[in-house]
Formats: structure tokens, C-alpha cells, sequence
């Protein structure tokens, strides 16, 4: 999977046609095979563009305003991030208009270790599902599996699910990369940054950062798309899929096979409610 | 560190209802022997807080030559200090660090003629020095008190403002941006009030000033065109501060420290930091 | 400086770290998650000292945690009260493993602002009661550069002791401070041949090629001269541009200490909590009232590039980076330092 050159002639393209003042897309990085996002509004720029199985981020996290606002961006996205920047169309947070979008139909890209990411491995939708031009072949909405290290947590018995959760939370330092790389989290002033709240604090405690990982995932139930750019970008590495796998499936159960940003206009399970909506998995 | 953020306890002696949205509160050390010892300087600030909501820094607005208290005037803005004047009423507990900060140069200025410039809560920290220089009057020569706020009831200090009008060796002038039916004085943002009613000489004239960022602005441009030097013109910062000891960074605008080589400041001091307050 | 030194070999090592770890309070770095973190340990096998400097976080914490108690204060109808935390004395003997140079570094830039004016007392106690064992590095990482900067990695006295590597399999024990030589001398019990001249010698053969491993190499003067004139720089803005303004590379920094301070309140009583902070952090100068000095992404990076390499300099006389690289390993994005401060310097 090498759309570089691809991706290149587009961008050229539209800022030759003055379509976009920004684009957002993959840079190499000089030290070793990994990438990073790039943007540029010069076209100067465009032959340092690229993507390959190595173009892990999500691009769809600079389309919030302390990245490009009020700007006409054109940006690449994969199968998952293009769920992503549905739910944040559908969430009115930026405005389709203003952006364009290259969809890649995405064969998996790679993990630090150079094999195929876990996320990939179990994508249900490697195509984009909203884009002006597409690039590669469509493949199909692929069937959901439940996450193995969920159906492994699941055997474990509670307290030895709370250690290992504990532990998850007594290594974070709360610097709030895991929130500031999801698109999906774009709230101006996070409720967990309240300097002066009683339910929220800012201080550094596991029970802090157990209070704002799990409000955290909260707000991001049944609007996860699976990307995981927060645990890539967690300096801890610690395994925050587990959070919102674990959400995704309870919800994959009980909601009508719910997934996040499939479809148009589609606000999330949450939104929806009817009388027929099972109840018995809340406490 | 840990000790150093540690506050002393203070009750609010009284309350004074300022403006609409700015009040002072009188405060005593809860320690009588504390808050005797408890010494600052026109300028200073202090860290208050409402315990369980927050801290904040606010200037002393009353001089230490005046014993047994000291005021903080407080204008609701952000998240504590709406809770201070919901929630903080007399007779309570809150917690004082400080004095923190450098001072007005209080020794520089003596001999000279004096000129305070100020505008809505500005007015605090330069109440500091005016009643510091009342209290030692003979140290001074003319005084001068341009004050300037939106309306008249956005006007602090107002019983006070009356006495040194009464007084004979002061000089105020006060002016309002919009006029009103029952207001006698003048009526203009306090920089044309300043270039057109003050006029002040700059002959051994030192002028303090404090005010919103934007009045300082064009008052330090007024002031330049009355032909003041940098160096007479002293100001007081503010910057978003939380230890006040010179450490957690907050303050920082280039090499120096807000908290501890200022808050107060001469123009030309201020023309050689880099543009970031 | 006076040598002293003792010879010996892995096995003789960790006999020595055996022996500590038994006496004292040892913290050395522990793997979870494949990070690794200073931590508590009570037997060798759970620690690497030895750990990639590229996985390995700072020691900073040990010495300015990421949360401190203040104090608890409880309210009643008489008023409210303040008491002290239950925190520890912080008298304890503490002895660290495995820490790296340049991390060891950041403590004594640390040291500076710490110092100035009003003393951090308990930063000062943590720092007079711990004795830093340092492994020195045989090659850099990929994002190093700590021999481009304002300090000689060579002759850090950062530490107190220092394990090097020889000929042959050789490691030699190197007291730096007078307190590590007290410690060594203490703590040693085989019977080891005190190092000589000679062995010196073959330490530096063993690392002529350590200079050559580094990728990243500047010059550090002109940069920091350059540096000063650039406050206007258009470059921040190219360099920001896809930082996610996370607090990531301050909290990892070894050298990063800015901290907020936090009330917890439940009903009548409550906590002060001090914690880290960091100037990338879009509320760090947001004032009541909506104000903001530093409003956008650029101006955070620019106040963070120049307080590393300019403002701190000045102010304390030692560059705020000592070039481990951890924040470009760290970051999402993976935004270094070096890069910020050389593409800046560049015109």
C-alpha cells in the first residue's frame, strides 16, 4: 500500500485549483521508518508527502479549531478515521464544505513491532465511508469480532480485573494525550480540566487519573471508532483500548449491533432511544 | 515547597460593596501576633484562597501604615472569584500566602510630584500607595489622582475618593467613559482626559499607573506624547500567577518573573521584555 | 579530580546492587507496559539498570513527584482549620539505579531554580538523602544529543556513582561526588583491585566510539545566540503546526517544573494538591476574565523552546534541555526539541 505519489497529484491539484489553503497528510520521519502528520499550506511542500502501512495517525484530530479553523482543508483518511470525521460532521464540528476529503481504502497499517496492527486485524470497515475521491479498491464492511483481550479481561474474575485496571491507572501522568490526539475529543474546555470542580480535580492521584480515564471513555461510548491514536499516543503505553473495547462491545450487544460513524448522520447509540432498549447490563 | 504553599488563616472582618461587581474584603490574621508582624508594601500581592475552590493572587489594597487589617478588592471574573462573592461572607476563614512581589519604589519617588493614573479595579494596588503617601505626606510633593472607570457606579473606593477630594493636598480628578444626567465630572476615556484636562508637567514627575490592558495601552502612548520618560512611568502587571515564589513557570515572560521581579514594573523595564503579557 | 575506582565484573556488580538493594531504599527502573519507570524495588530480577534510555522515563519524580498533599484543611462552625499531610519525613536513606547521565543532569539544572530565593525544602531534602548510581551509555539513542549542549557528559559530577563499561568485560565502579566515594567504600564488600590510571585509559578506548553514535549534533553557542534575536520568529508556527497541544513532553522532561496547585473538597474537608503543569497546556496563562498571553499553539511552543534555551540560561546559567530526547520519543507526534530549536536557529 504505497498511494504517495496519488495523494501528491491530488494535493497539487487542489491547491492549484485553490480548493484547500491547508493539507493535512503523512510526513516520513528522518530518523526511522515511522511517520508523522504533516500540514502544509505551501504546495512547495508536497513532494515530502506520503502514505504507506506506516501512516498510523489520525488526521482527522486537526480538523478541530486549535488546528485549522476556519480553514478549507483537504485531508487523507483511512477506513476508521473517516468514521471518525462522519460522527464529527454529524456533530456539527466541522463544516463539509470546508473540507476534502481523500478516502483511502486501507489494507492495515503496521504497529512499532512492523506487524499488523491489532486494530486492523479486527477492522470492520477498511473503506472510507465518507470522502470526495477515493483511492485503492473497496473491500466491504468486514463482520465484528469481539476484541480478544476483552473476552480474555471477561474470565478474569472482578478483583483481578480492578488490579490490573489500577495498575492501568497508577501509570498515567495525566498529560492528556490520549484526549487531545481524538478527534472525537474536541470539547473547548474538557470537564475534567475544571481547576475548581469537587468532582473533577486536576491533581496527579491514580484516583484522579481513574476518575478522568473512565469519564474519558464515558464520553466516548458509542462514538469510539477504534483508531486508536490515543494509545499510540500514550506515553505510558498503556492499553486504553481496553476502555472503549469494552464499552463497543456492550453496546454492539445491546444497541442493534451499533458502530460508531458507519453511516450518515447517525449521532451514536446513545442518541437513539426507544422503550425496547435493554437495560439489564446497567448496575 | 510543600510548606511554602502552606496559607495562614484570616477571617473576613467586613465585606464593602465596591460596584456591582467588585467588593473589598477586610481581612485579619486569625494569629493577632501574626498579623502584627505581617509587614508589606504598596504593591504587593497576595495569594487568597477560598479553601476547596481555589486559589487566586490579588493585590493588598490598603497600606501598612494603616495596622490591624488589610483589603483585598476582588472583581468577579472567572471561576473563584465568582465563588468568593457568592459564597465568602463575614466572619469567615480564608487562607492568605505573602506577601509576595516586588513593590512601588516607594523611596525613589520621594521629593517628587505625583501622578497616579488609573482606571475601574486598577485603582487597588495604586489605593496602596496613595494611602502609603498620605500616611507620609511630607516625604511628597503634588499629588495628583486621575481615576477612571465605565460608569459611576463601576467606581470603587467611593466614601474614600470623597475624603481626598476634602483633602486640600490632593488633587482628583475623576472622569467616566459615557455621560450620565447626575455626573458633574468629566466625561472621556481616561487618555484624553489625561492629554486634555491633566496636562501634567513632566518636571519631577513620576507617574504610576494601573488599569485594564487596554487603558494602559493608550496611556502609556498619551504619556509618551506629554513628553514622560520611560523610566518615570511605573505600571503593575498582571500575569496569571499560582505559587508566587518564583517557581511554577506560570508568570515567566522571558527570563523574568512576574512574581518576583515584579508585578510592578517602570515602561522602560517593560519595553525590553518580549511581547507576551 | 581524584579517582576513585573500583574494578570489577557483571558478576561483582551485581553482588554490589544485591548489597544495596538489601540496605536500602532502592529505586530502579521496572518494566510495565514496556516503559520503564523508577520504582521501589526489593530484589534485583525486577529491575533492568541497564534499561534502552529510549523506553525509560526521568527520574524526576522521584524528586518533584507529579503530586504532592500540601496540606487538608477541615471546615466547621468555628472556622476552618489547616493540618499537615501525612506525607513522609523524607529523612530516608534512598539510593537510585540505573539512572543516565543526562538525566541525572536535569536534577542540577533542577537544582538551580529550586534554590533561587524562596528554598524548596523538601526538594532539597529528597536530593540530600538520595545517592544517584549512574550507568553510563555505550552508544546514543535515536534521539539524543546531550554532548551538543552547555555540559560535559564525560565529566558530569550529576551523580555520584558511576558504572562503566571496560575492556574485555571489565566494569568499573567510579566514585564522581565525595558522597559516593563514602558510599562505595561503605558498601563493598568483595574484595576488588582498586582501578589505576591505566584503567582510565581503557575506559576511554572503550568509548571512542560513543561520540560517533550520536545522529543529532548542533552547535550549541550559535544556536543560543541565534536564538535570542528570534522571538519573531514565523518559524514557531511551521514547527507547532501538528503539535496536539498534549502536556506530554513537560511531564516526561527531566528538566519540565511548572506545577498547578488543586483544591479536592468532599463535604467539609479536603486536600491541596500540587501537580505537574506544563506551558503547552492552553490554560496555563488563561486569566480570570478571558485574558490569555499566549493564546495559540506557536506562542506555547515558542515560550517552551526559548525558556529551554534562552530564558533559562540567562536567568540560572544552564540550558533547561540536557538532550535526552525523551519528549521527541514520547510525543504523538514525535516533535523534538532539537528539530524546534535548529529549524528556528536555521536563518
Amino acid at each position: 500500500m504505497d498511494y504517495s505519489k496519488k495523494i501528491q497529484e491530488i494535493a497539487s491539484k487542489l491547491f492549484a485549483d485553490n480548493k484547500i489553503n491547508y493539507f493535512v497528510g503523512y510526513k516520513q520521519n528522518s530518523f526511522d521508518d515511522s511517520q508523522v502528520p504533516f500540514l502544509i499550506t505551501d504546495p512547495a511542500e508536497i513532494p515530502k508527502l506520503v502514505f504507506t502501512d506506516r501512516s498510523v495517525f489520525n488526521l482527522a484530530n486537526y480538523l478541530k479549531p486549535d488546528h485549522t479553523k476556519r480553514k478549507r482543508v483537504g485531508l487523507v483518511v483511512k477506513g476508521c478515521d473517516s468514521r471518525a470525521l462522519n460522527l464529527m460532521l454529524t456533530e456539527s464540528q466541522v463544516k463539509r464544505e470546508n473540507i476534502y476529503i481523500i478516502g483511502i481504502c486501507c489494507e492495515g497499517v503496521l504497529n512499532e513491532k512492523g506487524e499488523k496492527a491489532q486494530n486492523c486485524v479486527e477492522c470492520v470497515m477498511p473503506d472510507p465511508v465518507v470522502y470526495d475521491e477515493m483511492i485503492g479498491s473497496p473491500t466491504g464492511k468486514r463482520e465484528y469480532t469481539i476484541n480478544a483481550d476483552i473476552r480474555e479481561l471477561a474470565t478474569k474474575a472482578l478483583e483481578e480485573r480492578a488490579d490490573y485496571f489500577e495498575s492501568i491507572f497508577e501509570n498515567c501522568i495525566r498529560c492528556n494525550a490520549c484526549r487531545h490526539s481524538c478527534p472525537l475529543c474536541y470539547c473547548a474546555k474538557c470537564c475534567i480540566d475544571q481547576e475548581t470542580s469537587t468532582l473533577y480535580h486536576g491533581a496527579n492521584t491514580s484516583s484522579g487519573a481513574m476518575h478522568a480515564l473512565m469519564t474519558w471513555s464515558l464520553h466516548l461510548a458509542g462514538r469510539c471508532v477504534d483508531c486508536r491514536n490515543c494509545e499510540k499516543a500514550c506515553p505510558s503505553h498503556l492499553p486504553l483500548h481496553l476502555l472503549h473495547k469494552q464499552n463497543e462491545s456492550v453496546i454492539y450487544e445491546n444497541f442493534q449491533q451499533h458502530l460508531a460513524g458507519m453511516e450518515k448522520d447517525d449521532r451514536g447509540a446513545f442518541y437513539k432511544y426507544s422503550l425496547s432498549d435493554p437495560d439489564d447490563f446497567i448496575l | 515547597m510543600e510548606q511554602l504553599l502552606v496559607p495562614v488563616m484570616c477571617k473576613v472582618d467586613k465585606i464593602i460593596d465596591e460596584t456591582p461587581d467588585i467588593r473589598t474584603y477586610r481581612l485579619k490574621m486569625n494569629d493577632p501576633a501574626k498579623m502584627e508582624s505581617f509587614g508589606w508594601m504598596p504593591g504587593q500581592f497576595v495569594e487568597f484562597s477560598l479553601l476547596g475552590h481555589g486559589e487566586c493572587t490579588f493585590c493588598i489594597s490598603s497600606s501598612s501604615t494603616r495596622q490591624g487589617y488589610f483589603d483585598c478588592s476582588i472583581k468577579r471574573a472567572g471561576i473563584v472569584t465568582a465563588d468568593i462573592h457568592s459564597q465568602l461572607e463575614e466572619g469567615m476563614d480564608v487562607g492568605i500566602r505573602g506577601p509576595y512581589g516586588n513593590w512601588f519604589p516607594v523611596d525613589d519617588i520621594k521629593g517628587k510630584n505625583l501622578l497616579f493614573v488609573g482606571g475601574g479595579i486598577g485603582l487597588a494596588p495604586l489605593r496602596s500607595l496613595i494611602q502609603y503617601c498620605i500616611d507620609n505626606r511630607s516625604d511628597y510633593k503634588d499629588f495628583t489622582i486621575l481615576y477612571g472607570a465605565r460608569t459611576s457606579s463601576d467606581m470603587c473606593y467611593k466614601e474614600e475618593i470623597e475624603e481626598w477630594k476634602k483633602n486640600p493636598s490632593l488633587k482628583v480628578i475623576l472622569t467616566i467613559d459615557k455621560p450620565e444626567e447626575t455626573w458633574k465630572e468629566n466625561v472621556g476615556v481616561v487618555p484624553k482626559i489625561l492629554e486634555e484636562v491633566v496636562k501634567p508637567g513632566t518636571e519631577n514627575t513620576k507617574v504610576i499607573t494601573c488599569g485594564p490592558p487596554i487603558m494602559i495601552k493608550y496611556t502609556l502612548v498619551s504619556l509618551d506624547k506629554l513628553g514622560f520618560a520611560p523610566k518615570d512611568v511605573i505600571t503593575t502587571l498582571e500575569m496569571k500567577m499560582q505559587c508566587g515564589l518564583g517557581k511554577c513557570g506560570r508568570c515567566n515572560i522571558g527570563s523574568t518573573y512576574v512574581c518576583k521581579d515584579g508585578p510592578v514594573f517602570t515602561y522602560e523595564q517593560l519595553k525590553s521584555l518580549p511581547d507576551e503579557f | 579530580m581524584n579517582v576513585f575506582l573500583v574494578e570489577t565484573d557483571k558478576t561483582g556488580l551485581q553482588k554490589f546492587y544485591e548489597e544495596i538493594i538489601g540496605k536500602f531504599e532502592t529505586y530502579a527502573p521496572v518494566e510495565k507496559f514496556g516503559k520503564y519507570d523508577y520504582k521501589r524495588i526489593s530484589k534485583l530480577d525486577e529491575c533492568d539498570p541497564d534499561s534502552p534510555i529510549e523506553t525509560t522515563m526521568s527520574i524526576k519524580p522521584l524528586f518533584f513527584p507529579k503530586t504532592a498533599k500540601v496540606m487538608k484543611f477541615k471546615e466547621d462552625n468555628t472556622g476552618t482549620t489547616i493540618s499537615e499531610t501525612d506525607e513522609d519525613s523524607l529523612t530516608g536513606k534512598r539510593i537510585i539505579l540505573g539512572v543516565k547521565h543526562c538525566d541525572a543532569r536535569g536534577l542540577q539544572v533542577l537544582d538551580q531554580v529550586y534554590n533561587w530565593d524562596y528554598i524548596d525544602t523538601d526538594y532539597q531534602k529528597r536530593r540530600g538523602n538520595t545517592v544517584i548510581i549512574s550507568t553510563r551509555c555505550d552508544k546514543a539513542g535515536t534521539q539524543c544529543f546531550c554532548t551538543s549542549l552547555d555540559y560535559d557528559v564525560e565529566k558530569s559530577d550529576a551523580h555520584d556513582i558511576r558504572i562503566v563499561n571496560g575492556l574485555d568485560g571489565k566494569i568499573y565502579i567510579q566514585a564522581v561526588t565525595q558522597k559516593g566515594e563514602g558510599f562505595v567504600k561503605e558498601n563493598i564488600s568483595q574484595q576488588s583491585a582498586v582501578g589505576s590510571q591505566q584503567s582510565l585509559e581503557e575506559i576511554k578506548k572503550h568509548y571512542k566510539s560513543f561520540e560517533a553514535s550520536f545522529r543529532l549534533k548542533m552547535d550549541y553557542k550559535e544556536v543560543n545566540e541565534k536564538l535570542q534575536k528570534l522571538f519573531d520568529s514565523p518559524e514557531f508556527e511551521t514547527v507547532s503546526s501538528n503539535c496536539i497541544g498534549c502536556n506530554t513532553c513537560a511531564f516526561i522532561c527531566p528538566t519540565c517544573h511548572c506545577f498547578k496547585i488543586t483544591d479536592e473538597k468532599i463535604k467539609d474537608t479536603g486536600v491541596r494538591y500540587k501537580s505537574y503543569d506544563s506551558c503547552n497546556n492552553g490554560y496555563f496563562t488563561l486569566m480570570a476574565g478571558g485574558h490569555n498571553p499566549r493564546p495559540v499553539k506557536y506562542r506555547r511552543w515558542r515560550q517552551r523552546a526559548l525558556h529551554k534555551f534562552v530564558y533559562y540560561k540567562e536567568r540560572f546559567g544552564m540550558n533547561l534541555c540536557v538532550g535526552c530526547g525523551h519528549c521527541a520519543i514520547s510525543c504523538p507526534v514525535n516533535i523534538s526539541i532539537f528539530d524546534v530549536v535548529n529549524q528556528v536557529a536555521k536563518v
